[in-house]
């Protein structure tokens, strides 16, 4: 079992209440394997369920079938961005 | 350059900072500003930026690696601004500098394009006592298409 940080933005940091967890499980795992650890575990966790939320594995965009490796420093999910 | 900051910039130092000496024959610029967003006073508007430190300029540095690679460039600075903003304050500048026209306009509108939809940072309004998160614009992602 890894423990794993994982941080949250934006809207998705407002609706989970919370700026940044452990997740704990069996890694390598997809980022949609993390996303239902974390909806079990969170209050309000369905928000990471929410179309649109996007995710990054150590500062790299990722979709739900990219695979978290062992060793990642961190995890992100977050609505779509608007910067500029 | 990439500098992700709270303070305001200058763009006339920014400008001054793309010229290489005898060789710099084009520069494209680009500013993004917080336009008025409401019918109230300014005064009772506000809007933050939200961004992620550590990949906002990671994703920034990625953006205008591709961009080096794409076209032919002297200097390129991008400076994005976080935290609490004013109308009319300024939020955005890209920066171009080469030897001619064409790569230093596609360029910086690439970036800018890339920068929209491939950098972390979040835009939140707020009006008297009410605020929201601004959403991502469809069109932004539909631009990138012509750069595939």
């Amino acid at each position: 079992m890894t423990e794993i940080t994982v941080v949250f933005f934006a809207s998705l940091k407002e609706s989970l209440g919370v700026g940044q967890c452990q997740a704990a499980g069996e890694f390598p795992m997809t980022i949609k394997e993390l996303k239902q650890i974390l909806a079990a575990q969170l209050n309000n966790g369905e928000a990471l369920q929410a179309l649109g939320i996007q995710a990054s594995i150590d500062y790299e965009f990722a979709r739900d079938a990219d695979v978290i490796p062992s060793r990642v420093k961190e995890v992100a999910f977050f609505p779509p961005v608007t910067g500029g | 350059m990439i500098s992700v900051q709270q303070e305001d910039f200058n763009v006339a130092e920014l400008y001054q900072q793309l010229l290489l000496d005898n060789k710099t024959g084009a520069v494209a610029m680009f500013v993004g500003l917080v336009r008025e967003f409401s019918d109230l006073s300014p005064d009772d508007c506000a809007f933050e930026l939200e961004h992620y430190p550590g990949m906002t300029e990671h994703n920034l540095q990625s953006i205008v690696d591709e961009a080096k690679s794409r076209w032919t460039l002297q200097d390129v600075r991008v400076v994005h601004r976080v935290g609490r903003l004013s109308i009319s304050d300024q939020i955005v500048f890209v920066g171009v500098s080469s030897s001619h026209r064409a790569e230093a306009f596609k360029a910086c509108d690439f970036i800018m394009d890339y920068l929209k939809s491939r950098a972390a940072f979040w835009k939140k309004e707020t009006q008297g006592n009410s605020s929201h998160w601004v959403e991502a614009n469809e069109k932004d992602g539909i631009s990138l298409d012509r750069w595939k």
